[in-house]
């Protein structure tokens, strides 16, 4: 019984994915439209387009910006973030700018970016490190303002200076609401990446979609929403591993059994 | 700035700060003044004075918002106050140090640590070479009785256990003077009284310095040389009542012992009198 449940737990994602794609199948075949291909003709390009040099290459520049727009805007994030949670004059400094930008879609500053740095790698990351920073300053935030200050007292106690607590014991004791932020900022970080190839065509995966979409070529548009997919799962599942042996010591020890089971 | 001590309740006593050879803490005139609002002032402190000897165990006992904690944190160096001063062996406390070791009620343990990583914090950031560290750590453990748990997490263990590891990781930078904040107030009664036990045990070992915030009057008499008694509203001493019971101390032998008795029972009536409503917390 236990190994089944066990096999019921592992097989379910792959049983939503299969039951989506037979959705799809059925949708595309009872609406007959040109521009809205089956599953398994978008499924069949996918090989032509990891198969093709060209498209491999975009697809890699685009994973590498967005890694650097990410790992960069996550190494100033952080220490902004717990900054201002642990001090009220940096608080009072950045929010106010913060609360401005916050609900601004990064997207639409990618005009006047490209005007002063031109359409290239720069602007694009530019754009990615904009997109993450916000989710994870204001997680830090959120997470540094929450550490108990009998904590605190208690490093100050053992000789541990201001900037030491800030290390060594906000850091930790905010990690966990500082990986849930970088979590959001990863998913933002795709997001950021296909809308300014988008914006700036000039290569990427966003650059092949809309490239497809123009030429007609629909049962491509639909592969790269599928390899986009794919990709915002794997970075999500791998992040996931890293955070859950990270933040072992502050999950809840066993599972809450469901009314249900 | 002119201080002008203000008595007007008749059962204030002046209490002059004796300053006995051996008093390791001192602290003069101490007022601690919050400002809740722009125009209301809340006065947690007002004009404390009082001189603990070295090696006491001296309980600070009073209803909620008399401004025990407080107290206990202006000698931590936690808050500074808003007059006065505190001294320990004749120096002004400015801010924390590890002469002075915090166990507070939340345990205030580092979640992200093992019970052996949080014991051993404080002696690895005096300096102390980790093997080293390591020893003197798990024999703390081993002393509080958590022998065998070295490897869990905090959120792995009840109340009790958390501050049987907050007490450990405070003796092992080796303070000179214990600041204990209401440290059995979170936990159950038997679980309380077991830890009184073990702290009495542990104490007598080496007669650290102890300074005790309670609401308790038993635990108070229990555990003490010396009991502070304060007063809310503002938070003043009313009288301090030393106990003249014999040590090492048992609790079977004390609750039968009639002068335990009458300590706790005249201890209870003065608590009344302060606050004969009770606290509204």
């Amino acid at each position: 019984m236990i190994s089944l449940a066990a096999f019921a737990r592992r097989a379910a994602p792959v049983l939503a994915c299969v039951g989506l794609l037979a959705m799809w199948q059925a949708a595309s075949l009872a609406l007959k439209n040109d521009s809205f291909p089956t599953a398994i003709e978008a499924i069949r390009a996918i090989p032509d387009i990891l198969g093709d040099k060209e498209a491999l290459i975009n697809i890699l520049a685009s994973l590498r910006r967005m890694t650097i727009g990410f790992g960069v805007a996550v190494l100033v994030s952080i220490p902004l973030g717990l900054l201002m949670g642990r001090s009220r004059a940096v608080a009072a400094l950045f929010n106010p700018l913060l609360m401005v930008i916050y609900p601004v879609p990064k997207a639409a500053l990618m005009p006047i970016i490209m005007l002063w740095l031109g359409v290239g790698d720069i602007t694009k990351t530019l754009v990615i490190f904009l997109g993450v920073s916000l989710p994870v300053i204001y997680h830090s935030f959120e997470g540094a303002k929450a550490v108990e200050e009998k904590m605190l007292w208690s490093g100050a106690a053992m000789g541990l200076s201001p900037a030491q607590r800030l290390v060594r014991i906000v850091l930790p004791a905010a990690l966990p609401e500082i990986l849930t932020g970088c979590r959001t900022g990863l998913v933002l970080a795709l997001i950021t990446m296909i809308t300014s190839e988008m914006i700036a065509r000039q290569s990427g995966a966003g650059n092949i979609l809309f490239n497809a979409l123009d030429m007609g070529q629909y049962d491509t548009v639909f592969a790269m929403i599928i390899i986009v997919g794919a990709m915002g799962i794997c970075l999500d599942a791998i992040f996931e591993r890293v955070r859950a042996r990270l933040v072992r010591w502050s999950e809840p020890q066993f599972d809450m059994p469901l009314s249900f089971s | 700035m002119k201080v002008v001590p203000s008595r007007s309740s008749e059962w204030v006593r002046p209490v002059t700060p004796q300053k006995p050879a051996s008093a390791i803490i001192e602290i003069e005139g101490v007022s601690q003044v919050f400002q809740t609002s722009a125009r209301k002032d809340h006065v947690a402190l007002s004009d404390i004075s009082l001189a603990i000897e070295e090696g006491a165990f001296v309980s600070i006992l009073g209803p909620s918002g008399c401004g025990k904690s407080t107290l206990l944190y202006v000698v931590g160096g936690f808050v500074s106050p808003t007059r006065g001063s505190a001294k320990i062996k004749g120096r002004t406390i400015t801010g924390p140090g590890p002469d002075r070791g915090p166990v507070f009620q939340e345990f205030a343990l580092f979640p992200w640590k093992t019970v052996l990583g949080n014991v051993m914090y404080g002696p690895r950031q005096q300096g102390v070479r980790a093997p080293e560290a390591e020893a003197q750590s798990r024999a703390l453990i081993e002393m509080v009785g958590l022998k065998g748990y070295e490897n869990f997490y905090p959120k792995e263990l009840s109340g009790g256990m958390k501050q049987r590891v907050a007490l450990a990781r405070t003796l092992a930078y080796h303070p000179e003077v214990l600041l204990m904040d209401e440290p059995f107030g979170a936990l159950d009664a038997h679980t309380r009284t077991r830890l009184q036990n073990d702290l009495l045990n542990i104490w007598e070992r080496d007669r650290k310095t102890v300074l005790f915030v309670t609401h308790s009057v038993d635990e108070a008499v229990f555990l003490s040389d010396k009991v502070v008694m304060m007063s809310k509203s503002p938070g003043r001493i009313r009288e301090v009542i030393d106990i003249d019971l014999p040590r090492p101390r048992r609790r079977s032998e004390l609750l039968l012992d009639p002068r335990y008795q009458k300590y706790v029972v005249d201890i209870e009536r003065m608590f009344d009198e302060t606050d004969p409503v009770g606290s509204p917390s």
